[in-house]
């Protein structure tokens, strides 16, 4: 349920990261943590708004594949809804 | 839960309460989502299931409680995979 570690690297916060890979100065933890943070409350989100638009009957022993489709759907045009509207406001600039 | 991964061994004599901080910031932010999530499926299905409060929960709405519990599980871990391959590379 909750996105993981994608590798077991958190190097000591307020230390130098030595292996270079990001090439900065490494509070890495504590993007890594951010991040994940951000991902989790998104699908969140998502999963609560597209849950009432895609869900609409009493709770079965499992989901239709129509509504199974209409939740992936969801994500995927609430995404680019997300895009769009971004580069229509970089266009107003 | 996410297994606690160690830090490479670390000559500094801050290293143990920097895993400690660590782990306690890892648990928080988990504490945090768990909490939200037991709010929301609640929310949720009181909704669905729960349409004409009376004096009890019947078996019915007992029933439809548990499923929409699985549902929604469920339901994440389809927008959670939709998402992730949603990613910029």
């Amino acid at each position: 349920m909750l996105v993981q570690d994608a590798e077991a690297r958190s190097p000591l916060p307020g230390s130098p990261h030595r292996s270079g890979s990001s090439g900065r100065g490494c509070y890495c933890f504590f993007d890594q943590e951010k991040q994940k943070a951000v991902l989790n409350e998104l699908v969140g989100k998502l999963t609560d708004v597209c849950w009432d638009k895609c869900i609409t009957s009493t709770p079965g022993s499992k989901l239709s594949s129509s509504e199974s489709s209409c939740l992936t759907y969801c994500a995927q045009r609430f995404l680019e809804t997300s895009s769009l509207i971004l580069r229509r406001f970089q266009n107003l600039q | 839960m996410d297994p606690f991964s160690s830090p490479p061994p670390s000559g500094s004599g801050l290293g143990v309460s920097n895993e400690v901080m660590m782990g306690q910031v890892k648990q928080q932010l988990a504490q945090a989502y768990a909490e939200e999530f037991f709010g929301t499926v609640r929310d949720k299905c009181f909704s669905k299931c729960v349409t004409k409060p009376s004096s009890s929960l019947s078996g019915g709405e007992s029933s439809c409680i548990s499923r929409c519990v699985e549902r929604y599980i469920e339901a994440t871990g389809i927008i959670s995979r939709a998402v992730i391959s949603s990613l910029p590379r």
